[in-house]
């Protein structure tokens, strides 16, 4: 196995225990930011990535950079369902909020016997 | 009968939704609709028939729906048991209390409806719906452990108790898995009670297709990120 290629299945063992374990809005910005720096860096410093993928066996730096493209383009995918997923999250919980209010639903309050409602974290 | 509320989520079932209250509240249920977002007059037959009815501002699906409905049940009733049920006709009133009985003995605190328990009762499933029920409920059963025989089934029983331990996130139709995963999760006692659907061309043009697997495997996936 070739050292790009072992790079490459590590990234995506990373990649996903980040998107199922690790992953925070905070995680998610410092990886944004981090990899701003990183593109800004191989912008000013072209001559590394060729030197990178060198030393990783991938062969040109044009070929790095599309293999961190790619890896790039998996996270953003997953930061931006989370995203979707808590939003429709709180459209649910609005919308449940309002349905709650509809004249029909003023029914007398139950006796304390527990928990209001299902449990959602 | 005051200490079980019907639950059925509704969308777009004006064509149907009046009928079937109609023939719960005749046998005497207490029935309560969520209106999930409907263009049509659901709402209202629902309401004329009896039902009370609760409304969703925009479409969310059957598992938000369903979600609305326990929370007011538990928040707004002292019912002891819910029972969920399909709005498009493909239930009957006469299947409800089989449905209870293992809840108010205490044998069980859920139960679920399987039509593919007794041979005849599956004998009006289309053989494609069959295979892709036969194929989800493998599936289930490797998932969660549980010995399941149909894991797509709209009426289910719970105990108040029961329901209000269960976590449930699912807004569409991954929320039959979710709720076999909260079964699992919470090891809640369980049986599976025969039924026998009533399928019409209505019910059927309604009903899953294979592409609505392919969402619910979506959905289950999506929320495994964090």
């Amino acid at each position: 196995m070739r050292g790009s290629q072992i790079v490459l299945l590590s990234l995506m063992v990373l990649y996903a225990l980040y998107i199922v374990r690790l992953r925070s809005t905070l995680s998610d910005r410092l990886i944004y930011l981090g990899l701003a720096v990183v593109g800004a860096v191989l912008v000013l410093r072209p001559d590394w990535t060729n030197d990178l993928a060198a030393r990783l066996s991938i062969g040109r730096g044009a070929d790095l950079m599309f293999y961190l493209f790619v890896v790039f383009s998996l996270f953003h995918f997953a930061a931006t369902a989370a995203t979707i997923r808590r939003m429709q999250r709180d459209l649910g919980d609005l919308a449940r909020a309002l349905a709650l209010l509809t004249p029909g639903a003023a029914a007398p309050p139950a006796r304390a016997s527990g928990a209001a409602s299902p449990r959602t974290p | 009968m005051s200490s079980t509320r019907i639950v059925i989520a509704a969308f777009n079932e004006a064509a149907v939704i009046g009928r079937v209250v109609a023939l719960l509240r005749a046998a005497g249920w207490s029935v309560v609709v969520i209106d999930d977002g409907s263009r049509d007059a659901t709402g209202p037959q629902a309401e004329a028939a009896g039902a009370t009815v609760l409304r969703h501002p925009v479409n969310l699906g059957q598992g938000a729906a369903l979600r609305t409905a326990f929370a007011f049940v538990l928040s707004r009733t002292d019912a002891e048991f819910i029972v969920t049920y399909d709005a498009d006709g493909q239930h009957t009133p006469e299947q409800v209390l089989p449905m209870l009985e293992p809840l108010r003995d205490g044998s069980a605190e859920v139960t679920l409806g399987s039509r593919f328990l007794q041979e005849a009762d599956a004998a009006g499933i289309p053989a494609s719906r069959r295979l892709l029920l036969r194929a989800a409920t493998a599936l289930a059963r490797r998932t969660t452990g549980l010995a399941l025989t149909d894991t797509h089934n709209g009426l289910r029983g719970f105990t108040r108790s029961a329901l209000q331990r269960m976590v449930l996130q699912q807004d569409r139709m991954a929320h039959a898995s979710e709720i076999q995963h909260e079964i699992a999760r919470l090891r809640l006692r369980y049986v599976e009670v025969p039924v026998r659907v009533s399928y019409t061309e209505y019910s059927l043009a309604k009903g899953q297709r294979f592409l609505s697997a392919v969402s619910v495997l979506w959905d289950l996936v999506i929320a495994k990120l964090r």
